[in-house]
């Protein structure tokens, strides 16, 4: 019965995630199956974020370098080895998570508020580092990375079928991090996030799953650096600082990370919403930032949290938050 | 020897610079626990506030004084209107700093474009001494801080109100419970340190062009100084901004421009590690205790 | 026999200021040991030094023969010590089911026959299998300290150290937990109380060690150390 109940959980997405993935079957536009595939790259690395934060507590503030190892990763295997996207996928996937190790030990180590501020300078380092990279990371300008993506002898690389690959993958993370949080591994992030010395208390080694959430994160972001990389054909330094790392975090924010709803919405509304309201870059930018400040300030489980909160107040409310007020007083007597 | 000198002070007149943000950080995060990433936004708008006086024909002194009001009164409304409910939970205070700083960019960049800008130097005279040229305009900036640094220290290490305050800072909780008015402090040093962002801000563009974008680099050579010197410990701060802006100085010299910011995030990476509460010892912040 | 837990020589200094001096303490198998003494005699330090929260300046913690001096809180747990803390009790974000799974998903492997097979049957014990569902914050204080004890039992230790037990509880409730506590040695788990509450001590332990400014001043049976001098000096005016 509890199985099916979690299940349950996972249907809302997977329902939504089959509709995204008719979208083809009505011609859209190149410009919004790019845009779409871009969003899904996002959703990917955000399912990651999501384990890491929703799940564990901890903000990562330079997600968009694990994003770029990854990315890097693809581009200089397929020009120094000749290796494809189909192996390039777990190389990048795993050299992500040995960066997430390598933050990831002493940033925890420091621990508390200090962990987003190291994260955020590895983030930063590694931007100058791949500036400062000379032929080999490519400087300033970065890297192209040229390469057929086949899958079953089929050509991948035709908008329709990347986009629908894309959403075949965020289909993956979706499921991935669902079955990360239905499972004990789940349940003991979340005692880490909700009190550390509890957690230590009954055997719960913190430190090391604390590490542990952050390298599950970094596989997530590393599957995103290579589909994103084998997308755009060309990668440079300024894609993975310290600006695509703070979109990330807003978008799991806006989205909410504790539900498994919240990257796909996340990732989706920050991308979409200018196409929407029809506003160009630097209004779009005025608008998320508003957006997160919003969020935080009055729905802090995110959007989709407040709007399930909202609909079951407006459903069953009632006499739920009649038995709330009624619980207060009388444990207040005791 | 005679670069070397040079070096010295264009590090000194950098590390004065960031030591006006680390002061601000520092003392924000001791006494609520916020990191407030946009305090480098503070410091750009500072300087835009500077470039749009000076560019109107006012004097640079005026233009200094209105930036330093503007940033201060910008302060006051964002703690009063935004941060003042995140002191429980410090980390929502951090993520609406960063929604801060992606709008307060992107604000200026509506309004005023995302181009570089620069004022005429406040001061044109360069002195020549035994080989040395000496700057006037990173005289001043270095002069200018030092002065408002004494100043702080002076209120903060001499008057009950820094005393108060230094209590706020080492134990927010005991502090309230000794009758100190806490809240109106954090409104205060909310408000301080905006204003010495105004004044980084106002310097800075006194010494190179900015654009809507310095706030970024700037913010984490601050929070390095911070850390390093040790968070809510200021005369840390103070030493740690002298060893940045020095070690920044000597490489640009030397030909490791392109290496400049990576030493802050290096040096504070490598201190958070070996001593994780800063070269010369801080607070963790309040309620860091459990 | 040899005692299950025995501290020897433990001190510990913060600063300049001694919080424990040399305390030597033998907890036997099978018993309900309590553990006394005024506010800054060293209590809390002694549990958070034996848990792991601080590390000792000196000495030695041996249980069942094996030294576990110094290590980490979470190997502590898993070593076979359970400890419940007077602040943190459960997660509150989370259901009150979930709590002790959790709490169950990390203890050592093997081990003695298991009392409680179940996170059920541990709620069951402790009188909570009705509020299963609902999540640990919003449960009233008593429940929330039954179910503090819940977790540390889940974790299957053979050894329970309980850091004030009933603050904050009515008498009601304290006896409720009295009587769970006093059926442990039965389920094969010794426990330590540490408390200053004498009401309390005398329901629970037959015998009582009494810690002064960080040093042991006596041990021995409930009622011969309650007409010692020397702790009726330390109580004086207390609420013996």
């Amino acid at each position: 019965m509890k199985t099916g109940n979690a299940l349950r959980s996972l249907l809302p997405v997977l329902v939504i995630l089959a509709l995204i993935a008719a979208v083809p079957l009505f011609s859209p536009s190149n410009r919004f199956l790019s845009l779409a595939i871009s969003a899904g790259t996002n959703v990917i690395a955000l399912y990651g974020l999501s384990v890491l934060f929703g799940q564990t507590g901890i903000l990562s503030m330079g997600h968009a370098a694990l994003v770029g190892v990854g990315a890097y990763a693809a581009a200089i295997l397929a020009r120094d080895f000749g290796v494809g996207f189909w192996t390039a996928l777990p190389v990048a996937a795993l050299a992500s998570a040995v960066f997430a190790m390598i933050v990831g030990i002493p940033s925890l180590r420091v621990g508390g508020h200090h962990f987003v501020i190291m994260t955020f300078a590895f983030g930063q380092l590694l931007a100058i580092v791949l500036t400062n990279g000379g032929d080999y990371t490519g400087a300033a300008t970065g890297l192209d990375i040229a390469g057929p993506v086949t899958l079953f002898g089929a050509d991948m690389s035709d908008l329709t079928r990347y986009y629908l690959m894309v959403v075949a993958f965020v289909t993956a993370a979706a499921v991935a991090s669902w079955a990360i949080i239905h499972s004990s591994y789940g349940r003991t992030l979340r005692a880490i996030r909700e009190n550390e010395k509890l957690a230590a208390s009954l055997g719960i080694n913190v430190g090391r799953h604390k590490i542990g959430a952050f390298v599950v994160s970094g596989v997530f972001a590393g599957i995103s650096g290579v589909l994103l990389a084998y997308f755009l054909g060309h990668i440079s330094p300024s894609q993975f600082s310290s600006f695509p790392s703070i979109y990330l975090a807003l978008m799991v924010m806006i989205g909410g990370a504790r539900l498994i709803e919240g990257p796909l919405a996340g990732g989706i509304l920050v991308a979409f919403l200018p196409e929407v309201l029809n506003l160009d870059p630097v209004q779009s930018r005025i608008v998320y930032g508003v957006c997160l400040i919003a969020v935080i300030m009055l729905l802090p489980d995110g959007l989709i949290g407040g709007i399930v909160r909202a609909l079951r107040v407006a459903f069953s409310g009632k006499p739920k938050q009649e038995a709330e007020r009624d619980a207060a007083p009388s444990e207040a007597r005791q | 020897m005679d670069i070397f000198i040079q070096q010295f002070l264009n590090g000194l007149s950098i590390a004065s610079v960031i030591t006006l943000i680390a002061i601000g950080v520092t003392l924000i995060f001791g006494l609520t626990g916020i990191i407030n990433f946009a305090h480098g936004e503070f410091l750009m708008i500072g300087g835009i506030v500077t470039w749009l006086a000076v560019s109107a024909g006012l004097g640079f002194p005026i233009a200094v004084v209105l930036a330093i009001l503007a940033v201060g009164l910008m302060g006051y409304i964002l703690e009063r209107g935004l941060f003042r409910f995140t002191l429980e939970r410090p980390t929502n205070g951090f993520i609406v700093s960063l929604g801060l700083i992606v709008v307060l960019q992107h604000v200026v960049v509506l309004f005023w474009n995302p181009n570089q800008k620069s004022i005429p130097r406040p001061l044109t005279t360069v002195w020549e001494v035994g080989g040395v040229r000496i700057a006037s305009v990173r005289v001043m900036v270095i002069l200018i801080t030092i002065a408002v640094v004494a100043l702080s220290f002076r209120m903060i290490t001499a008057s009950r109100y820094g005393r108060a305050l230094r209590a706020s800072v080492e134990d927010r909780d005991t502090a309230a419970l000794m009758g100190i008015p806490v809240r109106r402090y954090i409104t205060g040093v909310f408000v301080l340190g905006s204003a010495l962002a105004g004044l980084g801000g106002a310097l800075l563009i006194a010494l190179f062009p900015i654009t809507p974008f310095t706030g970024g680099t700037m913010v984490m050579k601050g929070f390095a100084v911070a850390l390093i010197g040790g968070l809510g410990n200021i005369y840390g701060a103070v030493a740690a901004g002298l060893i940045l802006g020095i070690v920044e100085g000597f490489s640009a010299g030397y030909g490791f421009s392109q290496w400049t910011d990576a030493y802050s995030f290096v040096l504070m990476i490598l201190v958070l590690i070996v001593r994780p509460h800063g070269l010369f010892g801080g607070t963790s912040g309040p309620r860091m205790a459990s | 026999m040899s005692p299950i837990l025995a501290i020897s020589g433990l001190s510990k200094q913060f600063g300049g200021v001694t919080a424990l001096a040399g305390v030597d303490l033998a907890v036997e198998e099978g018993e309900i040991l309590g553990v006394v003494g005024p506010n800054g005699s060293g209590k809390t330090t002694l549990f958070n030094v034996v848990t792991g929260v601080h590390k000792p300046s000196g000495g030695t913690v041996l249980f069942r023969g094996r030294d576990i001096t110094g290590l980490a809180p979470h190997a502590i747990s898993r070593a076979g010590i359970g400890y419940t803390f007077q602040q943190a009790m459960a997660f509150a974000g989370l259901g009150v089911l979930e709590n002790v799974q959790i709490a169950g998903e990390h203890r050592r492997a093997g081990g003695a026959a298991n009392p409680w097979p179940t996170p059920q049957a541990l709620l069951d014990f402790v009188g909570l299998s009705a509020l299963g569902g609902e999540k640990a914050g919003v449960l009233p204080f008593g429940s929330l300290r039954l179910l503090g004890l819940a977790l540390a039992l889940a974790t299957r230790p053979s050894l329970l150290l309980l850091d004030e037990p009933a603050a904050g509880l009515n008498d009601r409730e304290t006896s409720a937990l009295v009587g769970l506590v006093r059926q442990l040695p039965g389920h094969g788990i010794t426990v330590c109380v540490i408390d200053h509450d004498m009401k309390l001590m005398q329901m629970l332990c037959r015998r009582l060690a009494v810690l002064d400014f960080g040093s042991k001043i006596a041990d021995g049976p409930t009622e011969k150390v309650l007409a010692d001098p020397k702790v009726l000096d330390v109580y004086l005016g207390g609420d013996l």
